[in-house]
């Protein structure tokens, strides 16, 4: 499918779909928005630059985790999934099971109040929601639990509904197979409706319990883990889907390996997420020592199916671009659109999870996980990924799809791209900041780490570096979703918009072209994880601290 | 539409496996993980089943 059929099927959307997707879109960046407000609140907060009590500074935090982790990436999720499998069906003719999506879609915005209210009015009980913090009968507790349970409920009717659709032309007999963007949606769809079982499996004791109607729950934590295992793979396959989805519409460039072997690697992402979950228990002191070392070993497969991806995406754009005459190692990246805000976007998102995916190796090794899961290293490390990755990314396929779907031309488009890299640049300082900061012992989840003057002077100065960090990246965000939401709604000016930069380096690349630069990142990756690695252990071995971790993730 | 019948066939296959060691293997016995690999495996299984629904109904001539 080239860029204009893709438009063009979300023009030709029925007003019905449009709404739908419209809804879904304007939840996801409202959450965004409230999600980033409530994180710089924290920040100012931990920064002693605005006085609350403890209780509210730890409100401030639960909302912006519940907020942002829950919501905003699971809004965005549902439009982006319902996007490619309407756009990608072929002989399709608009989302199937409408009332399905719907439904989910109203579960999720009244899971999102539910969980806000809670969170707001009640205990502050950070985003996992611990039953161990609270007690039945306490305000706000059962409202945190029942919204994320509505949550779940919705995501299951939007992944049926989005399997529905794919799978409609196929069953009309107007589509012989599914595309790989069809299956890739299909196994996305898949993987939210397991998460959404797994949601249960967690939070429907937990409910039931702090109304009253049933006993404590038995081993919340293990059903915790479970989750946030899940909740970890799904934005990062939505976030490589995106960018096989973004970068072919860019570039014209489809996979140079052929759908079939994109297929594979699709589904690859469903076979590694039960085998390597076994690292988040590393915290549990009853775990066996045998399953604690084949935790470990597996725990290594985690990044296969993303490394993969980025290969066929960056393989196949190198060929292409050195069949056009591209020269030198990286002479070819010089042909990509950078001033597409979707472009820099991706170029954003793939930069900063080598930094984020290098960083999370040091954390899921055995030996380190106790010593860093309570430290600063941890918000350090995933604001790469949740931030500069999957957040960088969904907005970039926003500037595509919102735009597609009201006719009405992207804002500022040469800002929003610049907006890329302010974004990423705050959340390398405040990642990097935060991540030294772990290594040298600040914890995380705390308000105040001034140990009453006690504390090591350096842990101000990093912390310090993290606030401006954290204040760039938040005000990246809040401008970028200010430009989306003015692209859709009508303005005064009706003066046609120029389109966005793209390039076509698309058709067959005959000539024999070398593609080295997806293989040699991986080979700096994993040099990059050794030096964290060595760097973690010399660094935490050199603390006059000895420290033994509680399940924290 | 055949490979796509069988990936989610093998996927299936090794969430089931995986739900069977979590309920089985007495140094991994956590029934919550083998309750969420177990319903996953039931799911794609599902989504294998509907593949192949759609395909042989498609073939039929109306």
């Amino acid at each position: 499918m080239n860029r204009s059929d893709f438009q063009l099927r979300l023009r030709e959307l029925s007003a019905g779909d449009k709404r739908l997707l419209l809804v879904c879109f304007a939840a996801a960046l409202i959450a965004l928005a409230l999600g980033v407000l409530f994180g710089a609140a924290t920040g100012l907060v931990r920064a002693r630059l605005i006085d609350l009590p403890a209780l509210e500074g730890y409100r401030l935090m639960t909302l912006h985790g519940v907020t942002v982790f829950f919501y905003w990436l699971y809004f965005a999720q549902a439009g982006l999934l319902l996007v490619f499998s309407v756009t990608r069906a072929e002989g399709g003719d608009g989302i199937a099971w409408r009332p399905a999506a719907w439904a989910g879609v109203a579960l999720m915005i009244a899971g999102f109040v539910l969980s806000e209210t809670g969170a707001a009015r009640g205990l502050p009980l950070l985003y996992d929601a611990s039953p161990e913090l609270t007690a039945p009968g306490t305000p706000g507790t059962a409202s945190v639990y029942l919204g994320y349970l509505l949550l779940a409920a919705g995501l299951f009717g939007v992944a049926a509904a989005a399997v529905a659709t794919v799978l409609a032309p196929v069953f009309a007999g107007r589509s012989a197979s599914l595309t790989t963007v069809g299956f890739a949606s299909l196994s996305w769809a898949g993987l939210l409706a397991v998460s959404a079982l797994a949601a249960v499996n967690a939070f429907l004791p937990a409910a039931r319990w702090a109304l009253g109607m049933g006993p404590t729950p038995q081993d919340y934590s293990t059903g915790w883990h479970i989750l946030f295992h899940n909740m970890h793979y799904l934005p990062l396959m939505a976030t490589v889907l995106t960018w096989y989805v973004i970068v072919q519409l860019l570039t014209g460039v489809e996979s140079i390996f052929g759908a079939r072997f994109s297929k594979i690697v699709f589904a690859s992402y469903l076979v590694f997420v039960p085998p390597t979950s076994l690292y988040h228990m590393f915290l549990e002191p009853n775990l066996a020592g045998s399953v604690r070392v084949a935790g470990s070993l597996l725990s290594l497969f985690i990044s296969v199916p993303t490394v993969l991806v980025f290969l066929i995406i960056v393989a196949s754009l190198e060929t292409h671009a050195r069949a056009r005459g591209a020269l030198g190692l990286f002479g070819w990246m010089r042909q990509l659109p950078w001033r597409n805000p979707a472009m820099s976007a991706i170029g954003m998102a793939v930069l900063t999870l080598a930094a984020g995916g290098a960083l999370s190796f040091v954390l899921i090794q055995e030996k380190l996980a106790p010593l860093l899961s309570d430290t600063f290293f941890v918000p350090g490390y995933f604001h790469f990924l949740t931030v500069g990755t999957v957040t960088l990314t969904f907005l970039g396929a926003l500037c595509y799809v919102l735009p597609a779907i009201t006719g009405r031309p992207l804002w500022r488009p040469g800002l929003l791209a610049n907006l890329s890299y302010w974004a990423a640049a705050g959340v390398t300082l405040f990642g990097a900041a935060g991540v030294a900061a772990g290594y040298l012992g600040v914890p995380r989840r705390m308000l105040d780490v001034g140990y009453e003057g006690a504390a090591p002077g350096i842990w101000a100065l990093l912390l310090s570096a993290v606030g401006i960090g954290g204040v760039v990246m938040a005000l990246a965000l809040l401008v970028y979703v200010f430009g989306l939401v003015r692209s859709a709604l009508p303005r005064a000016s009706t003066r046609a918009a120029a389109p966005l930069p793209e390039v076509d380096l698309g058709g067959v690349a005959l000539d024999r072209s070398r593609a080295w630069t997806g293989p040699l990142s991986i080979l700096v990756l994993i040099g990059v994880m050794a030096i964290f690695t060595m760097l973690a252990f010399e660094t935490m071995k050199a603390l006059p601290l000895a420290a033994i971790g509680g399940a924290a993730h | 539409m055949k490979q796509e019948l069988w990936l989610l066939v093998i996927v299936s296959a090794v969430w089931a496996a995986l739900a069977l060691v979590y309920a089985t293997v007495p140094a991994l016995h956590m029934p919550g993980y083998a309750t969420v690999w177990g319903g996953g495996a039931v799911v794609f299984l599902v989504l294998a089943v509907a593949i192949g629904a759609a395909r042989r109904r498609g073939r039929k001539p109306d």
